[in-house]
């Protein structure tokens, strides 16, 4: 039976904790809250060593909280993050995506900087500022930097947080071995910009229930008796591990079952982690994958995708690797492109009619169990200071 | 060898590569895979500015695109039809190989379903190898050397 306006606007008879309100994907003010009280304060995942193997490599980094940075190995071989702003008159210092440079000079007036995020030279300085000002006085603004977890560069915007280890605490463990037994290298990197929520995109990475959408993932996961074993393990600060699975590539038409694997993990292995706010480490049998996300405003998000293997890989090892990665995860792969229908569909939703959106599936935090995405929006709301139930705190029907 | 016969050459692989991208455009993969030589092969690749390195997107041999073309049904896909248009650049023509290598220029444009909006999709170029050996030309092997990279949901079809 169909539903009234009323009923469609109704909340579901649910637990608070097993629905969200739609407007914490469409609304301004929630963005511009989530920039400010969430990703200005959590360790986020920038970019991968590999992307700076030399001393002077740099890579920017647009940070989802709306900061530009520059991410720069030193001469000491140490990672660090500015702002990739000039503090002479606010240029943006460094227009490329990557590069080496000894030193990093504005093109508008020629002040410099070192790797260290040093000012080394204040064109004409005595000339026009005389003792009033000074080089070693503007320097670049850095901001806190770790890598972990498998060469992963990390960044956090807030001077104060506590350290990476902290914020991640055990929910890597069930993947530790695999990533930092060996060196990684990124050999893939590719943007999908999609006018969707960025919470769209990390709530499919956060439930296998939509597996139903993909024909290789049915054939080669779901029809295997070990899938129904796998289970949610929740950890704090909204991290979630997806419980491990062994796949069965062949049982794809035209398809293999992966020769390569990583140190640690079964042959043809699955092991998959989501962290908050939005990033997610996904080991599949010869490649990990890293998914992060630029949301560009409430309703248009960059997903950066990251194939990695390892560094040691001869060249024969390298292209398998990228040919079992792309098979599934590239713009042409079987997967992705659905994921991302999937998503673009609820961005087109977005506001044309969307009501509450079910968290509900409860089993026993298996593999179709919701308690993914509850979990990570348990650890939104705590941030955001109310329920995603309720984001204006008022009773009565979505708005 | 004639300067008519060379021509005549040239305008057969010409053919060849303007009628794929029909095939294509129709989504008549089967057509244009009927186009490519037992022994084909087709890669998708760019290099990133962002990592500094060469990537391959998708490759396969005649085999592994057939699989591919034949999986299609199995599949859910954006249905948003796309358009192609080539423009051969140069052709190359290796008498003793019995090949000719060409360079296409493509650019693919998507067309909304609904409402009909057309957009780029895609600018790149066709690295191809045609076999000439037979009594008409086929595809050996394409790589497309694409310079877009941000192809927002991507595609389950060849380019």
């Amino acid at each position: 039976m169909t539903r009234n306006a009323v009923e469609w606007e109704r909340k579901p008879p649910l637990p608070t904790t097993h629905y969200v309100h739609p407007a914490i994907y469409t609304d301004e003010a929630i963005f511009g809250e989530e920039q400010e009280k969430i990703w200005s304060k959590v360790w986020y995942l920038a970019c991968h060593e590999s992307e700076l193997p030399e001393a002077n490599d740099f890579r920017t980094y647009r940070h989802p909280a709306g900061k530009n940075l520059l991410v720069a190995r030193g001469e000491d071989g140490k990672m660090r993050t500015f702002y990739n702003v000039c503090p002479h008159r606010g240029n943006t210092i460094v227009y490329t995506p990557a590069g080496n440079a000894r030193h990093i000079t504005c093109i508008f007036h020629s002040w410099a900087f070192n790797t260290k995020g040093d000012c080394i030279e204040i064109t004409r300085e005595k000339q026009g500022y005389g003792d009033r000002l000074n080089k070693k006085d503007y320097s670049l603004r850095e901001v806190r930097t770790e890598v972990g977890f498998g060469g992963f560069v990390y960044v956090n915007l807030d001077d104060n947080a506590g350290p990476l280890a902290e914020f991640v605490g055990r929910a890597l463990d069930g993947m530790l071995k695999c990533l930092e037994a060996e060196p990684l290298e990124v050999f893939h990197y590719h943007q999908a910009v999609v006018s969707t929520n960025y919470k769209f995109w990390h709530d499919t990475n956060s439930e296998f229930y939509h597996d139903y959408m993909h024909y290789h993932n049915r054939q080669t996961s779901m029809l295997q008796p070990s899938y129904w074993e796998r289970e949610y393990v929740p950890f704090p600060n909204g991290h979630a591990q997806v419980g491990d699975q062994v796949v069965k590539y062949e049982a794809y038409e035209g398809f293999k079952g992966r020769t390569l694997s990583f140190p640690g993990l079964e042959q043809n292995g699955w092991k998959m982690v989501d962290l908050f706010p939005a990033f997610t480490y996904n080991l599949r049998g010869s490649a990990l994958r890293i998914d992060t996300v630029l949301p560009l405003g409430p309703t248009k998000t960059i997903i950066e995708y990251r194939g990695l293997g390892l560094k040691r890989d001869t060249s024969e090892e390298r292209g398998q690797r990228i040919r079992d990665y792309n098979s599934i995860w590239g713009p042409f792969g079987r997967n992705l492109h659905e994921d991302l229908m999937g998503v673009m569909g609820q961005g087109r939703a977005i506001g044309r009619g969307q009501t509450y959106l079910l968290h509900g599936r409860e089993e026993q935090n298996k593999i179709h169990d919701e308690i993914g995405m509850r979990h990570f929006y348990a650890e939104w709301s705590r941030r955001m200071g109310r329920p995603a139930s309720d984001p204006y705190a008022t009773a009565g029907a979505a708005s | 060898m004639s300067g008519d016969a060379s021509s005549a050459i040239e305008q057969q692989v010409r053919n060849l590569i303007y009628k794929g991208c029909l095939l294509l455009d129709q989504n008549d993969f089967k057509g244009w895979l009927d186009l490519c030589a037992p022994e084909f092969h087709y890669t998708i690749s760019a290099y990133s500015p962002e990592i500094r390195r060469e990537m391959t997107w998708l490759d396969h041999d005649h085999e592994g695109m057939s699989s591919l073309i034949h999986m299609l049904p199995k599949h859910n896909s954006d249905l948003t039809p796309l358009t192609r248009h080539a423009s051969v650049y140069t052709i190359e023509h290796d008498p003793a190989a019995k090949e000719a290598r060409v360079v296409t220029s493509v650019t693919i444009f998507s067309t909304s379903l609904d409402g009909g909006a057309s957009e780029l999709y895609a600018v790149g170029r066709y690295h191809d190898t045609v076999d000439l050996a037979g009594p008409a030309p086929r595809l050996k092997r394409r790589v497309v050397r694409l310079e877009t990279r941000s192809l927002g949901i991507g595609k389950h079809w060849p380019l």
